[in-house]
C-alpha cells in the first residue's frame, strides 16, 4: 500500500512537471534589467526580449530596475518567485559585487539559462596622441607610474585592473560615471586614453574621433578588422563585459528547459543578429550548463583583481 | 543648408510626421504638468513604442515630448506650488506667488511665451552653431565642472526668500544628503547602512516630490473642507500684455542663450540652467527685491533657461554622440535601436533625418507656445477645484511618480519622508529650494573636484591657472557678494 501511494505521488508528480512544462508560458514574461533604459544592457534586453517573444509564445516586457550598479536589479531577480516568469539580465557585474561587498546575493542565487553577448574591451586615443600604440602607453606608464591618466568608465575598473596588473604597471585613474562621461572627457582631451566596449565608442571610432589602439579580445573583431588585438601587440590581456539571462535559483527543470531553448533560438534571429551586428555587439551564445561554468571561472578569475581592490581602498 | 531645412519643414508637415509630433507636444505638456511624472520619465516610458516606428517619426515623437515636459512641469509650479519636473523648481519662486495674487493666468502666459522664445533661441543655436558650442563644451573638463557647480551652489542665497540663513541651512542638509551612497572615487558605501538601494544615493525625484508635492498636500489638508484654495483676492482672466512681452524680451533671450549654453555642455540640464537664469535676472535686475513675491522676471528666465536647455543638449548628441543630459541619453539610445549612429556621421550618413528633427523643433516649439497660450483658461480652473478633490489627486500622483521611476517602493517610503521634512520645513518657513539645488549640484561638486585632484596628482592649482574655472569662480563669489548686499540693503 505504501509503495502504491509513493509511485501515485510520484506519477503525479511528473504528470505535474509536465503539466506545468507543457503549460509554460501561460501569461507575460517580466525581463528584469538592472540598469537603465536607453543604455547598452537595455538596448541588448530590449532587442532580445523581441526575438524571444516569437520562440515563448508570450510578450515578454522589458522592466527596468536600477540602482547600485545593478546590485538593486539582480537581487531582486535572484529573490523573486522561481517560476520562470520573472527572468533577470544578468551582467560582469554579479561576478564582483559580492566579493567587493556590495551586494548580498551571488551568482549561486541564480540558475544560468544562456550566455547571449560578450564584448571586449578596446583602448582608445585621440587621433592626434602622442601614444600610437599599446606599447607607447605602457611604456610611458612604466618610466613614470601613475602619471598617465585614464579616463575610467567605473571604479573599481576592472579592464584597467587586467592591463595593471599583467604588466605591473600603474595608471592614474580619473573615474567617471560610464561611457557617456569617460568619451567626452576623452575627447577634450582631459584623460589621455580609456577603456570601453567598442559599442560604446563606434560612431566616434567610425567618425575618426578616437583612434583604437587594441582590442583585449583573442581574436580581432569583425566590424573592426584593422584594430590588432592586445596580445599581436605582445600584450596578452583578454578582458571585457558579457550579459545573459538567469532565473532565481529553484527554478523547476522543465521551464528552464522551455527558457533555455527559446532564448538559444532567439539568439540566432535575424532580427536580434542585425542588431547587435550594427551596434558592434558581440553574440556569444552559452547553454545553461556552460554558462554557469563560464561564470564560475569568470568569479574565480577575478578574486586576485578584487583583493587588490580592496587593498588600494585601505 | 535652407534646401535642407525647406525639406526638413516638407517632412515636418507631412501626414506621416505633423499629427505624432502635435500628440507628442500635448502628451508632454501633460506629463510635465502631473506631478511625478518628468521628461526624462516620459521619454524613457514611451521609448518603446517608437521602437516599430520609422526613423524620423520616432526621433520626433520623443524631442516634442521632449519640448512639452520641460514647458508642462510650470504649469503646476504655478497652480500648485509643486513643480512638474526639477527643471520648473525655479519658476515655483515666483510662479506660484503671482498665482496667489490671483494672476496665474498672467503667469502661465509668460511661462509659455517664456519657454517659447527659449526653446527657439537653441534651436536656431543648434541648427547655426552646434560645432562652435560642441568644441567649447568639450573644453569643460573636472575642474570647470567643479566651478560650474560651485557657482550654482552660490545661488542657494539668492533663492532662499526672507531668510537667507534658513536658505543656508537647508542647502547644508542637502548637501549633506547627497553624500548618501558610493563613494564616487574609491565606491566604498557612506551613510548606506547596508540598504543596496541607498548605494546610487537618494533618487532625486522621490526627493523633489516629497519637498513640494507632498509637503503641500500636507498643509493644505489641514484645510481641506474649506470650499476652495486660498483665494487672496479675486482670479485675475488677464493674461500678459504685448507691452509687458516686450519689456521681458531681453531676459527671456539672455536666458535662452545660457540655458542653451548649459544644455549644450554634457552632464549639465534643464533643472541647473533654469537656477542659473532666475539667479542671473535677479542679479542684474533693476528690481532684484521683488524677486521671490511675483516678479515677472522671476519667471520669464527660469523658464526661458529651461526651455533653452532642449536645444542645447541635443548639441554634444548629434555633434558628437554624446548625450547632454538624461533626456538626450534615452534619445541616443533611441537613435541607436533605429539603427542609426548618434554623432558626426548621422549629418553626411541620414541628412533627411537631422533637417527633419531640426524643423520639427522649430514646429514643435510653436506649437507649445499655442497649447500653453490655448490652455490658460482650462489650467486655471485647476485652482478653482475643491481641496477635497485636489488633494488626493496629488498625493496618488506623487505616490505614482515617485515609484515609478525605478519601480521602486522603496523610492515611495523616500517620497513620503522628504514630505514630512518639507512639511516641517514650510511650517518653520524654510525654504525646499535649496535643498534640490544641493543634491543636484552637491554630487557633481565632489566628484569632479576630486577627479580634478586626482588629474593635478595631488595639487589644487586648477583653481587659478584654467581660464574656465577661474570666470566662473569669480562668478561665484560675485553672486555672493550681491546676495551680502542685498540682504543687509534690506
Amino acid at each position: 500500500m505504501k509503495k502504491l501511494a509513493l509511485f501515485a505521488t510520484l506519477l503525479l508528480l511528473v504528470f505535474a512537471g509536465t503539466a506545468l512544462a507543457a503549460d509554460f508560458p501561460a501569461k507575460n514574461i517580466r525581463l528584469l534589467v538592472p540598469f537603465a533604459a536607453g543604455g547598452g544592457t537595455d538596448a541588448v534586453a530590449r532587442a532580445l526580449a523581441v526575438a524571444a517573444e516569437k520562440h515563448l509564445g508570450q510578450p515578454v516586457v522589458v522592466m527596468n530596475r536600477t540602482g547600485g550598479s545593478g546590485a538593486v536589479g539582480m537581487t531582486e531577480g535572484a529573490t523573486t518567485k522561481a517560476d520562470g516568469y520573472t527572468v533577470t539580465m544578468i551582467t560582469r557585474e554579479i561576478a564582483w559585487l559580492p566579493q567587493m561587498g556590495l551586494a548580498q546575493i551571488t551568482p549561486d542565487n541564480f540558475d544560468m539559462i544562456a550566455l547571449v553577448n560578450e564584448d571586449p574591451a578596446i583602448m582608445l586615443v585621440l587621433p592626434d596622441s602622442k601614444f600610437t600604440s599599446v606599447k607607447d602607453v605602457i611604456e610611458t606608464a612604466k618610466a613614470a607610474p601613475g602619471t598617465v591618466k585614464f579616463g575610467s568608465t567605473a571604479k573599481p575598473n576592472f579592464y584597467l585592473l587586467a592591463l595593471e596588473l599583467n604588466q605591473g604597471v600603474k595608471f592614474n585613474q580619473i573615474p567617471y560615471n560610464g561611457a557617456a562621461e569617460a568619451i567626452p572627457a576623452l575627447l577634450g582631451g582631459h584623460v589621455e586614453f580609456t577603456m570601453v566596449n567598442p559599442g560604446e565608442a563606434i560612431s566616434q571610432i567610425m567618425a575618426g574621433q578616437l583612434k583604437p589602439l587594441g582590442v583585449c579580445s583573442d581574436v580581432r573583431m569583425a566590424g573592426l578588422p584593422d584594430v590588432p588585438t592586445m596580445t599581436e601587440q605582445g600584450y596578452p590581456i583578454v578582458t571585457g563585459t558579457w550579459r545573459g539571462i538567469a532565473v532565481p535559483k529553484g527554478t523547476p527543470e522543465a521551464v528552464k528547459a522551455v527558457l533555455g531553448a527559446a532564448f538559444e533560438k532567439a539568439v540566432a534571429e535575424k532580427e536580434f543578429v542585425d542588431f547587435m551586428n550594427g551596434r558592434t555587439l558581440g553574440i556569444r551564445f552559452l547553454n545553461a550548463a556552460d554558462f554557469k561554468t563560464f561564470v564560475d571561472n569568470d568569479v574565480k578569475a577575478l578574486d586576485a583583481v578584487v583583493e587588490e581592490v580592496k587593498k588600494q581602498q585601505q | 543648408m535652407v534646401a535642407l531645412l525647406l525639406n526638413g519643414l516638407h517632412t515636418t508637415f507631412s501626414l506621416a510626421i505633423f499629427p505624432f509630433l502635435v500628440l507628442g507636444v500635448a502628451g508632454g505638456i501633460v506629463i510635465g504638468a502631473l506631478p511625478g511624472l518628468t521628461a526624462t520619465m516620459g521619454v524613457a516610458v514611451l521609448l518603446p513604442l517608437t521602437f516599430g516606428m520609422e526613423s524620423t517619426r520616432a526621433l520626433v515623437v520623443l524631442a516634442g515630448i521632449y519640448i512639452g515636459a520641460i514647458y508642462g512641469g510650470s504649469i503646476s509650479a504655478i497652480l500648485l506650488k509643486t513643480p512638474g519636473t526639477p527643471a520648473a523648481a525655479a519658476t515655483v519662486l515666483d510662479g506660484y506667488e503671482l498665482a496667489r495674487k490671483g494672476e496665474a493666468a498672467k503667469a502661465l502666459s509668460i511661462s509659455a511665451i517664456a519657454s517659447f522664445v527659449g526653446g527657439i533661441v537653441s534651436t536656431v543655436m543648434l541648427i547655426t552653431i552646434s560645432p562652435i558650442l560642441a568644441n567649447f563644451a568639450l573644453r569643460f573638463g573636472a575642474p570647470e565642472y567643479f566651478a560650474l557647480a560651485v557657482f550654482g551652489l552660490s545661488i542657494i542665497a539668492s533663492i532662499s526668500g526672507k531668510s537667507p540663513v534658513k536658505g543656508l541651512l537647508a542647502g547644508m542638509f542637502g548637501l549633506l544628503i547627497s553624500t548618501v551612497g558610493l563613494d564616487p572615487v574609491t565606491s566604498f558605501p557612506r551613510f548606506t547602512f547596508g540598504e543596496i538601494n541607498l548605494y546610487n544615493g537618494l533618487a532625486i525625484i522621490p526627493v523633489l516630490i516629497g519637498l513640494f508635492a507632498l509637503a503641500e498636500a500636507f498643509v493644505q489638508m489641514e484645510k481641506i473642507f474649506e470650499p476652495a484654495r486660498t483665494v487672496e483676492t479675486d482670479f485675475k482672466r488677464g493674461m500678459v500684455s504685448l507691452k509687458e512681452t516686450i519689456s521681458l524680451l531681453p531676459v527671456m533671450i539672455k536666458s535662452a542663450f545660457i540655458g542653451t549654453f548649459i544644455g549644450s555642455i554634457p552632464g549639465a540640464g534643464a533643472d541647473i540652467a533654469a537656477f542659473v537664469c532666475y539667479n542671473e535676472a535677479r542679479r542684474t535686475s533693476k528690481k532684484s527685491k521683488e524677486f521671490g513675491t511675483g516678479c515677472l522676471e522671476g519667471i520669464a528666465a527660469p523658464e526661458a533657461g529651461n526651455n533653452g536647455v532642449t536645444g542645447g543638449a541635443m548639441v554634444p548628441l548629434l555633434t558628437l554622440g554624446v548625450p547632454g543630459d538624461a533626456v538626450t541619453a534615452i534619445l541616443l539610445g533611441a537613435l541607436v535601436i533605429q539603427g542609426l549612429q548618434p554623432g558626426p556621421l548621422l549629418f553626411a550618413k541620414s541628412p533627411d533625418i537631422v533637417y527633419g528633427l531640426f524643423s520639427s523643433l522649430f514646429v514643435g516649439n510653436i506649437l507649445m507656445l499655442v497649447f500653453g497660450l490655448l490652455g490658460v483658461r482650462l489650467f486655471c480652473r485647476v485652482v478653482e477645484l475643491p481641496k477635497r478633490i485636489i488633494i488626493p489627486v496629488i498625493v496618488t500622483l506623487s505616490m505614482v511618480g515617485a515609484y515609478s521611476m525605478n519601480n521602486s517602493l522603496f523610492d515611495v517610503w523616500v517620497c513620503i519622508a522628504f514630505g514630512g521634512i518639507g512639511y516641517i520645513m514650510q511650517k518653520v518657513e524654510m525654504p525646499s529650494s535649496p535643498i534640490i539645488l544641493a543634491v543636484i549640484l552637491g554630487p557633481m561638486a565632489e566628484s569632479n573636484l576630486r577627479r580634478a585632484v586626482l588629474m593635478y596628482e595631488g595639487g589644487y592649482s586648477f583653481l587659478w591657472t584654467r581660464p574656465i574655472t577661474v570666470v566662473f569662480l569669480a562668478l561665484a563669489l560675485l553672486s555672493l557678494y550681491s546676495s551680502y548686499k542685498r540682504a543687509h540693503a534690506a
